[in-house]
């Protein structure tokens, strides 16, 4: 199959970022388990990082932030600072992994999502938001095992805006 | 050395991200119009979009929070049945108070707050992320509403308008650490400000009282309605639950507790009022 070239993967991740906002504010905001909502744009970032790499997976984790903090209030660019790191966190973990399996998607999108919630309720408290509190253990966990269970059907969607459905990478992560 | 070159190509993307990432933080803390108008654009093309998938989901979302929280909703009922028959008495003596504050305010030459024009609005979207806290109302500018209206309920101060679009605003609630009002102690008319400092937290009101100062417990406080005020005056606001020593060690702080339940807001009244220049 002949490789997308940088427009197609820009329109096909530019769709993705608009479909992604639309569902995690009209769906997963709106369906809370132990009063906690669902985080779709992490798991999108987390996934870039798992499916791109940690240079490629980054730069479509900020684009994810920077469209998920237009539509919020919080600090503009807090959630695209979130987003890098993780991508490029699990984006390099992912080339130390020596063996494939079917169950590296999940853990990494529930380690990934630990990890960011952590990261942002931290960055957020240094920005005089006050998030450090027990509640952000209860956040990060319920949003790791919400992305763990949603990420076999995320990794599809954002292989294919990134176009790394065929690569040596997508080819290790799952068989 | 093909790896080396990647890793360290890898290093310097992560590093421009990082850094305009931190930049556009600091444009947002300097409340750079650029970041504004970026966001007024994205409200534009998401809030269609938005009540769309929402109209379409509705059933299913509704079917999932009524699954999982419907021993909450029964307690919720009991509670607020017991809370009605309380204010069918209370409402009564309520509206003769209100009755003589207005007629002497009105000698005063004083604004009261019932006197100002309202628009009613339906809270549409509660906050999209787990760490915000604004939330969604279905009237916007085509409805008179502006940037940095009041927005009050039944019980008290809820919020103000932080971004209004055609048809929709957002509410900066009342617990946003970013939100601080002038209130008044109803008591002894002590003046101060408070301020937010996250959902299910109190609100922080500096007084400039000193040390050793006693503030009785359940004292309500009002919006101040001082000159060049954000917000009129005689709004409720909380009521004070505990106080503690401020930052320098000189002057007391009061922990109070909001009247209003942030978690839980169905319609809201915004005040088409604006502050005096």
């Amino acid at each position: 199959m002949t490789p997308a070239g940088p427009f197609v993967i820009a329109v096909r991740t530019s769709l993705l970022l608009v479909v992604a906002v639309t569902v995690q504010l009209s769906v997963a905001s709106r369906i809370e388990v132990f009063g906690v909502q669902g985080d779709l744009m992490l798991l999108i970032a987390a996934m870039a990082g798992l499916a791109a790499g940690p240079d490629r997976g980054a730069v479509v984790a900020f684009a994810t932030g920077i469209a998920f903090d237009l539509v919020l209030q919080s600090p503009f660019g807090l959630s695209a600072l979130v987003y890098v790191i993780v991508a490029y966190v699990v984006g390099s973990l992912q080339d130390t992994v020596l063996r494939a399996a079917w169950w590296i998607p999940s853990a990494t999108a529930a380690i990934g999502s630990l990890f960011g919630v952590i990261l942002y309720g931290v960055f957020g408290t240094i920005l005089g938001r006050d998030l450090v509190d027990p509640a952000l253990l209860r956040i990060a966990a319920v949003v790791a095992v919400l992305n763990a269970l949603a990420a076999p059907l995320v990794l599809p969607v954002v292989r294919w805006a990134t176009d790394t459905r065929d690569s040596v990478r997508a080819r290790a992560i799952m068989r | 050395m093909a790896l080396s070159r990647r890793t360290g190509r890898s290093r310097l993307t992560i590093a421009l991200l990082v850094i305009t990432s931190i930049t556009v933080l600091t444009l947002d803390f300097r409340d750079s119009a650029v970041v504004s108008g970026a966001r007024d654009v994205a409200a534009k093309v998401f809030s269609p979009l938005r009540g769309v998938a929402e109209t379409a989901t509705e059933p299913f979302s509704n079917a999932w929070n009524g699954i999982t929280r419907y021993p909450d909703l029964e307690r919720e009922n009991e509670e607020l049945r017991a809370t009605i028959d309380e204010m069918r008495g209370e409402r009564v003596r309520d509206a003769d108070a209100a009755e003589q504050l207005a007629g002497l305010l009105d000698q005063l030459d004083i604004e009261w707050v019932g006197d100002i024009p309202t628009a009613t609005a339906r809270v549409i979207a509660g906050p999209g992320s787990n760490f915000s806290r604004s939330i969604e109302i279905d009237k916007g500018s085509d409805h008179g509403l502006k940037e940095g209206m009041p927005v009050v309920n039944g019980a008290g101060l809820v919020g103000k308008l932080v971004q209004v679009t055609d048809r929709r605003s957002h509410v900066m609630l009342i617990t946003d650490p970013d939100f601080a009002v002038g209130v008044r102690l109803v008591d002894s008319g002590v003046t101060g400000t408070a301020e937010g400092t996250g959902e299910g937290k109190p609100l922080i009101v500096d007084t400039g009282l000193e040390a050793g100062s006693e503030v009785k417990e359940g004292t309500p406080l009002t919006t101040s309605g001082s000159d060049r005020s954000a917000f009129p005056g005689f709004i409720l606001v909380g009521t004070v639950v505990d106080t503690r020593t401020g930052s320098g060690g000189l002057t007391v702080d009061l922990v109070v507790e909001p009247l209003v339940d942030t978690s839980r807001l169905a319609f809201l009244t915004v005040l088409l009022w604006e502050p005096s220049r």
